[in-house]
């Protein structure tokens, strides 16, 4: 499938600002099965674009804009090119537990809990009530896992918010992509250590997707003996497929945040985003969904007074710089 | 312990409380007759009246005073800035015990910069398991941001301060390697002056190596280190501010070198060049003498509610516009549990032996060290692996039944933030303390300066714990310091 991208972000700030230092990772990556065949970005007030490939070879970029400024623009548009990925055997051979303790090494960073994924006392619940434990195959536990989290969650646009930790989901039972990436990330790590990443990327929706369209989307790798990094998608309860554009991938939604900011002045906030995916090439079944929806901008907003917030633990942390 | 002998050498009264059991003297040999290179001394503490080594102190103290020389105490409720004690007498190293100790640290800072180059990048040290993975990847300052990034000249500890304390018998070892943002070299500086002033005759006398030029020395490391000339070099020094414990420090060096002390809001990045605000405009900065933890140094990255460092350094930093020293992620060199595997890092870079053995350490993320160390709570030192300037620490031999308790608690939680050591008898060196000369535990902090080559400042700072019995010599728990003389021959 080829597609067209277009990934929109806008911030209004409630007064002017001054200095702001923008990272950005929202150029799709070259895989085994996907071939991004032009990205171009695009940010309003002008500014000279610098990339870099982070340390797991992500593209990033990023650009100050030092002048006055009330609003903020991004604009990034790809094509890419997603191949079919080869379809999963039923299950692994029988020393596939030890294949993967055997490669958990070198897989360090990707068995650790990270912060976003460490267990918690409500995880614990979720893995008894799913009896997530190394009593099978592992694929065929994921593939079960997968599924089973995917009913247990319910998919809710305005639960959480980009910061909330798993146990805000957890609580409710509730939450998007990212929630439950991150639940099936922890619940992966924790109880039956694979090593598995957060993925961040598009989806091309079709009509049964229960992920919401015009937002970007999440999912998991997992890594598998023979199989290597294998993608699961529990919000959507299905395997990753031709249909998912990889953005980026890292321990979790914090290492790789679409975009990533910082600026100077008395100022909240408030960001709109926009993704649009249309399929270029592909069956005609296919192409029928490609209806452009014009989904609604999601907002998200940010206030002075929480930044003000941060100002009192600043202070703290001055003194906490440690002496040798 | 051993009976306490009295010093034989004398009858003198200044040295009726002069203690002398199995720990090294710094002054007397076990037969309770100076040291030779302490003889001169010797013989001329004998010479002084009390009243009058009262009134150079006294001149010292006052000294001090009017310079500023301060330091901060965090756990003090009361917040208040300090002089830093300054002993009067003088720690005297021989030239040839001191010719060990620079083989040593060359060979020791040399072996953990190849340590940390290679976990930035290959990874060789890990995938030959000489270092387990998990020890690198589980420190709190191992930066996965600094993979595959090239610092300049492949220095990333360009500043060292190794706390190195003598054995009973009368090595040289290493306590901690400090390769983040060591301090106090500055007092360093300020006790040699003080010393000049207060002794000049005894010091001229002896022969002492000079350690003024620290501030030229370092100006010219962190210049070889530029990513421009050395003459086109802009060199500033980053402080978090006056609140900081060693903001003393930081005016003092800033001073020495005769280049800006900045702040972060002093500073701002604009296209990956960093910036000083100035009252002539904007100037390019090339090298930042950094004095902020590696958390702090840009929000972008790392903390996000940091105020004191600039956001988009690194990218900057990345991009080698700019360098800073120490480089980024040099903490997980010094961490404490790592400490234990630099032999083992010294033989796979060099394929040599440590000149300056290590303490004997215990891991309590190893379930039989662990098992041994919470058997042996009262005798042994327990440390939190990521801490430093004596915080987190147990001491065995001198804990409460509730402090015990309370690390037991902490260890079993999380057992790989701790390592345990013996209780090691620090050498003890004379004190003037109440118009007696009485001697305490000592440890010896060098400074080494890695540019284009490795220099290590003659001497160091000595600490002293002035507290009797004490062996804990930080400034932050009550310790003091003295001016060290390396000897020209």
């Amino acid at each position: 499938m080829l597609y067209s991208i277009r990934h929109t972000t806008r911030y209004q700030y409630t007064s002017p600002i001054v200095e702001s230092v923008t990272e950005v990772r929202m150029q799709p990556r070259n895989t085994d099965y996907q071939q991004c065949s032009q990205f171009r970005l695009q940010v309003r007030p002008q500014a000279r674009l610098f990339t870099y490939n982070d340390e797991q070879q992500n593209t990033v970029h990023h650009f100050t804009q030092p002048g006055i400024h009330q609003q903020l623009a991004i604009v990034a548009e790809s094509e890419v090119l997603v191949l079919p990925r080869p379809g999963l055997p039923a299950w692994l051979p029988n020393d596939s537990w030890e294949a993967i303790d055997a490669a958990s090494g070198q897989h360090w960073d990707w068995v650790a809990p990270s912060n976003d994924t460490a267990p918690t006392e409500q995880l614990q619940q979720l893995a008894n009530e799913l009896q997530v434990t190394r009593n099978e195959d592992p694929l065929k536990l994921l593939v079960a896992l997968n599924h089973r989290l995917h009913r247990s969650i319910a998919y809710d646009s305005g639960s959480t918010h980009v910061d909330s930790p798993i146990d805000e989901a957890l609580q409710h039972r509730r939450g998007v992509c990212q929630d439950y990436t991150h639940i099936m990330l922890a619940l992966v790590r924790n109880y039956l250590r694979i090593p598995c990443r957060y993925v961040s990327g598009y989806l091309f929706h079709s009509r049964t997707d229960t992920s919401a369209d015009g937002a970007t989307h999440a999912w998991l790798d997992v890594w598998l003996p023979l199989l290597g990094w294998v993608g699961f998608d529990p919000t959507n309860d299905m395997l990753v497929n031709e249909r998912h554009i990889e953005v980026a991938v890292g321990r979790d939604y914090h290492d790789i945040p679409p975009t990533r900011g910082l600026y100077k002045g008395n100022a909240g906030s408030e960001m709109n985003v926009g993704v649009r995916v249309r399929m270029l090439q592909g069956s005609a079944e296919q192409i029928e969904n490609n209806e452009d929806e014009s989904a609604e901008p999601t907002t998200y907003r940010s206030t002075a007074q929480q930044l003000q917030a941060r100002y009192a633990e600043t202070l703290a942390a001055i003194q906490m710089q440690q002496q040798q | 312990m051993a009976e306490a002998r009295q010093v034989t050498a004398t009858q003198d009264r200044r040295f009726q409380t002069y203690q002398l059991d199995e720990a090294y003297d710094e002054m007397f040999a076990p037969d309770g007759r100076p040291r030779p290179q302490y003889l001169t001394l010797f013989n001329r503490l004998l010479e002084l009246s009390p009243s009058e080594l009262e009134a150079r102190q006294q001149s010292a103290d006052l000294s001090f005073l009017h310079q500023g020389v301060t330091f901060t105490v965090y756990s003090d409720a009361r917040g208040t800035e300090r002089i830093f004690p300054y002993d009067l007498l003088p720690r005297i190293i021989a030239a040839a015990e001191w010719e060990t100790i620079e083989r040593g640290l060359i060979q020791r800072i040399t072996a953990l910069n190849l340590f940390l180059h290679d976990i930035y990048h290959q990874g060789q040290i890990l995938a030959d398991k000489v270092v387990p993975r998990e020890m690198v990847y589980s420190s709190k300052h191992y930066r996965r941001e600094m993979r595959g990034l090239d610092v300049p000249h492949g220095v990333y500890v360009a500043i060292t301060g190794t706390d190195l304390i003598r054995l009973t018998d009368g090595r040289f070892a290493v306590l901690e390697d400090n390769l983040r943002v060591p301090s106090g070299a500055s007092y360093m500086l300020a006790n040699r002056q003080v010393m000049k002033r207060i002794f000049p005759g005894l010091f001229s006398q002896y022969g002492v190596r000079p350690l003024e030029f620290y501030g030229q020395a370092l100006q010219n490391t962190l210049a070889a280190l530029s990513p421009v000339s050395s003459e086109e070099t802009t060199i500033v020094l980053l402080s978090p501010g006056v609140y900081n414990s060693a903001y003393f420090e930081h005016t003092f060096l800033a001073r020495q070198m005769g280049i800006p002390l900045v702040e972060g809001r002093d500073l701002a990045v604009h296209d990956n060049i960093v910036y000083m605000r100035t009252t002539a405009g904007l100037r390019r900065v090339n090298v930042i003498y950094r004095r902020i933890d590696d958390d702090f140094t840009d929000p972008l990255v790392f903390r996000r509610d940091s105020m004191l460092g600039v956001a988009g350094l690194f990218n900057a930093y990345r991009s080698g516009n700019i360098t800073l020293a120490n480089a980024i992620g040099t903490g997980v060199a010094d961490d404490k549990a790592i400490y234990a595997y630099v032999p083992a890092i010294i033989r796979y870079y060099l394929g040599e032996d440590a000149i300056l053995p290590n303490i004997e350490t215990y891991q309590c993320g190893e379930p039989n060290e662990r098992r041994y160390v919470l058997d042996n709570l009262a005798s042994l030192v327990v440390k939190a692996v990521g801490e430093s300037g004596g915080y987190g620490m147990l001491v065995g031999p001198h804990s409460t039944a509730e402090e015990r308790a309370t690390f037991r608690t902490l260890i079993e939680a999380n057992p790989r933030n701790y390592i345990a050591q013996p209780t090691i008898h620090l050498s003890r060196a004379p004190c003037f303390l109440e118009g007696q000369v009485e001697a305490r535990h000592v440890d010896l902090r060098p400074y080494i300066l890695y540019g284009k080559r490795v220099t290590i400042l003659p001497g160091g700072l000595t600490r002293v714990a002035l507290r009797r019995g004490s062996l804990v010599v930080n400034s932050s728990q009550g310790g003091g310091s003295k001016d060290t003389w390396v000897l020209t021959r």
